[in-house]
């Protein structure tokens, strides 16, 4: 492509460079028939895919941070949608104090939270860390479902649920006949973007972590740490296929750039 | 009436805001598990005057600069192209800058373990083309880690500054050219002054992302390249130092609170103009 | 003003003392209305007058500060809008947008517990009654603003309401719709016999349709009463000003008279002296305006108590006198044209 910007258009390409170079070299290596993560591989293969899924460490964390990730994102939405509502239809004083407490979780790093939720509830209250880790998630989570599922209730046309109301319906009736429809496209946002949050995160996982329950990036983290081979690139492409897939879903439905970039294309 | 009714709603997430995060949080500064809260705080003051401890808070604080700028420098005019292009490439090609989001930091920082690893591809290349003689050591190095999270966070200044330079009208930038201005003029008169708020929200998320980010530091900084998240595993996971850790938890809270407000300022300052 | 005299029987719905504060704001101030009984009301008035707030206190969204609400003889001041039985039609129609049309309409009746093979019935017969028959299996997307306004009606009226609301209902239709559904809102009025209370901040929509027009401003009731009354005999200098009466000549006795540009003629005669009750002041032209039809003359006119005010002239271009600006005349309107109002306050 020929541009008349040769500066920004320069720039732009080394950004994309940065981005998704790193990823390429990791498919390559995924293939290779070698056991080191030498390059150029020494000859292809699929064997370490067959490795990857045979190796249960990782397919035992797999099923962990899945579990994780789903039971998170619901309890956050389960929670994050009765407070998106109260802040957006309730005529409460204060409301933008209420919704920057209620996204503070957002702005305190992960590590932090991490660091206070393992001493306070691991070490002084000796919970288990599935529990711990749990509500760990669900606090990160939180901030998302009240934001993302706030924002659908802001551009909801608030006659509608009038309307309803004045067609007999009561409050109870009117949420689960007419808002609760209308917020499909924000809750299922907000439960994808909790669920891909909650699968990834490492700050949180890594401090919350035992061996009976551990997370797969967590896990993936310290196989890297010890040994060198190229079980973990084969790893990466399989978790980089179940994202395109997740990906194409989203685009399908609500819109990519708008679920996960918060871009309205 | 009605309204306030619904303030019950607000009671399980209080709840869960409260016990899950808020307290944990206060009682973790102050009264880790054995530790008094005058233990804490001592161990704060000696962090802030040790060199060892001083070195790390400013590798930290010095990288994250080194990242912030780096991510607006390329962030900003990829946004540019991709928000000012009539292809239709320019969603594809905004997806794929959003897309590594959805990616772990694990998978994310992997990739440059095979770039830049000894016998990886960019040492490989360099001792192939007579660079060098044998393979150079990359990993572990400031620049190992400025290319980790440079890649780990050039996607979100992508998005922050998109979002900015969506909502200029680009008849602007026409109406410039109409009026004299070249290219760089434009951009630099009246594309950048009125997405200022996006490069501000940008380099506040890669910053605070940057001096609190574990896994690149540690894959890619290992015991080296010593930084505050990496300390703060080692105290509270290795050598069980509650008030060390507590400490380097509060310099982190602060450091990113204080750039949060520091930009609201700035993005205050920015709207009353 | 008094009430409208062709009102009989037992008024629809009743506002006694009712006050709406939103915080020091007041919207409603202490109004007294009767909504007769199968009649069209309009609330007539600029934005922020309190015409809206009247009326969602009058279908329960809003609980007056003060005061009290009856509908059908029952105090309804505190009763939740579900349980009013009143029919709403929303500026912004508010249909709901993941159902068909008819499930839109069904709506209410389903809520009413009313059977399948009755409800069906219902809702053909409430969609014939808007001519939408033939849409009832669409999304609201697929309609234009028109359709979906007679669609937010036919939901309304489905419910056989005891009083039928309309909000603004016409704003977001063009020009040529929007005088199309005055008459068919009329028409819907009449043959279901419904009371009805439309609110408005169009004056000629209040005209053509009310059969009771009530005036407000400032959150109290100016006037109220039947068109013809009100465009006749305007109570005070806002509701001349509102109904199009421009000129405004202070009588020298701490009173003015109105008079409508279209009745009030310039011709280059001198002034007459002796007027007793007519209107005759001498003038000078500032402008003259031609419009195909009219043409409209811009004065300044001497005033009996001395004092110099800017009067309009509405004349039919047809036998028009030839004048340009600084031309000497006179203007003058018969007494029966001329309105006598307090002083502005």
């Amino acid at each position: 492509m020929r541009s008349r910007r040769p500066v920004v258009a320069s720039l732009a390409v080394l950004g994309y460079v940065v981005m998704i170079v790193p990823l390429v070299f990791i498919v390559i290596t995924a293939f290779t028939s070698g056991s080191t993560l030498r390059f150029p591989p020494e000859g292809w293969s699929l064997r370490w895919f067959s490795e990857a899924l045979a190796y249960k460490p990782f397919m035992t964390s797999l099923v962990s941070s899945l579990q994780l990730a789903v039971l998170s994102a619901v309890f956050a939405l389960l929670l994050g949608v009765p407070v998106a509502l109260a802040i957006h239809r309730g005529r409460l004083p204060g409301r933008s104090l209420l919704e920057g407490l209620f996204l503070s979780p957002l702005i305190v790093p992960e590590l932090v939270v991490g660091l206070a939720l393992y001493q306070q509830f691991m070490i002084g209250l000796d919970l288990d860390n599935l529990s711990t880790l749990l509500i760990g998630h669900t606090v990160l989570m939180f901030p998302y479902a009240v934001r993302v599922t706030g924002a659908s209730l802001a551009l909801m046309d608030p006659a509608v649920e009038d309307a309803a109301r004045g067609l007999g319906a009561s409050p109870l009736r009117t949420f689960f006949t007419v808002t609760l429809p209308l917020l499909r496209p924000g809750l299922f946002s907000a439960g994808l973007l909790s669920f891909i949050t909650s699968f990834n995160n490492v700050p949180l996982s890594l401090l919350l972590q035992s061996r009976d329950f551990r997370t797969l990036p967590v896990t993936m983290l310290d196989y890297v740490q010890q040994n060198y081979t190229p079980i973990v690139a084969s790893t990466s492409v399989l978790i980089l296929a179940g994202t395109v897939v997740i990906a194409i879903i989203a685009e399908r439905t609500v819109g990519f750039a708008k679920i996960f970039g918060g871009i309205n294309a | 009436m009605r309204g306030r009714r619904l303030a019950w709603l607000l009671v399980p997430g209080l709840v869960l805001l409260l016990a899950g995060f808020l307290i944990p949080s206060v009682i973790m500064v102050f009264a880790p598990p054995d530790t008094a809260a005058a233990e804490v705080f001592a161990r704060l003051a000696q962090m802030l005057t040790d060199p060892y401890d001083l070195a790390i808070i400013g590798r930290t604080l010095g990288l994250g600069l080194i990242v912030t700028i780096a991510c607006v420098v390329l962030g900003f005019p990829t946004a540019y192209l991709l928000a000012r292009s009539s292809s239709r490439w320019s969603g594809v090609l905004l997806a794929i800058a959003i897309f590594p989001l959805l990616l772990s930091s694990v998978v994310r920082t992997f990739g440059w373990l095979v770039v830049l690893g000894s016998q990886g591809a960019l040492a490989q290349a360099l001792v192939a083309l007579g660079v060098v003689s044998e393979a150079p050591q990359l990993l572990y190095t400031p620049l190992a880690i400025v290319l980790g999270l440079l890649q780990l966070f050039l996607p979100l200044a992508i998005v922050a500054c998109y979002s900015a330079l969506a909502q200029v009208d680009a008849s602007l930038d026409d109406a410039a050219r109409g009026l004299g201005a070249g290219r760089a003029r434009t951009f630099w008169t009246i594309v950048v002054p009125l997405s200022w708020p996006g490069v501000v929200v940008a380099a506040t998320l890669v910053f605070a992302g940057s001096v609190t980010a574990y896994t690149t530091p540690y894959l890619l900084g290992g015991s080296r390249q010593r930084m505050l998240s990496t300390q703060l595993y080692t105290y509270s996971s290795t050598t069980i130092d509650w008030a060390a850790a507590s400490s380097i938890a509060m310099v982190m809270t602060v450091l990113v609170f204080a750039v949060s407000a520091i930009s609201s300022l700035i993005g205050r300052k920015a709207r009353v103009e | 003003m008094s009430a409208s005299t062709t009102q009989t029987g037992t008024p629809a719905a009743q506002f006694r003392a009712v006050t709406q504060k939103f915080g020091d704001f007041t919207a409603v101030d202490a109004i007294d209305l009767d909504i007769p009984d199968g009649k069209l009301t309009t609330l007539l008035g600029p934005s922020g007058c309190g015409k809206t707030t009247s009326l969602r206190m009058l279908a329960g969204y809003l609980t007056p500060t003060s005061g009290t609400i009856t509908i059908r003889g029952r105090d309804s001041t505190r009763i939740p809008p579900e349980k009013r039985n009143l029919g709403m039609v929303f500026q912004s129609y508010a249909l709901f947008p993941h159902m068909s049309v008819a499930d839109n309409v069904a709506y209410g009746l389903k809520l009413r517990k009313v059977e399948s093979a009755e409800r069906t019935r219902r809702v053909t017969e409430a969609l014939e009654m808007v001519g939408l028959g033939h849409l009832a299996g669409s999304r609201p997307k697929q309609l234009s603003g028109g359709q979906q306004q007679r669609v937010a009606v036919a939901r309304a009226i489905a419910i056989r309401p005891d009083l039928l609301l309309l909000d603004e209902p016409l704003s977001n239709l063009d020009a040529r719709l929007r005088l199309q559904m005055r008459s068919e809102i009329r028409r819907i009025q009449s043959e279901t016999g419904l009371s009805v209370v439309l609110v408005t901040h169009d004056q000629d929509e209040a005209l053509e349709m009310s059969d009771q027009m009530v005036l407000m401003k400032d959150g109290r009731i100016q006037q109220q009463g039947a068109p013809h009354e009100v465009f006749a005999a305007p109570a005070n200098h806002f509701v001349a000003e509102f109904l199009g009466y421009e000129n405004f000549i202070p009588d020298g006795h701490g009173a003015e008279l109105t008079v409508r540009p279209e009745h009030l003629v310039v011709t280059t005669e001198a002034p007459q002296t002796d007027t007793t009750g007519a209107l005759s002041l001498a003038a000078t032209v500032l402008d003259v305006a031609y419009r195909g039809v009219d043409v409209l003359i811009t004065v300044e006119a001497a005033t009996p108590g001395g004092e110099t005010v800017r009067l309009l002239s509405d004349t039919r271009a047809a036998g028009a006198p030839d004048l340009r600006a600084g031309d000497r005349v006179s203007v003058q309107a018969p007494e029966a044209h001329l309105v006598r109002l307090p002083l502005k306050s």
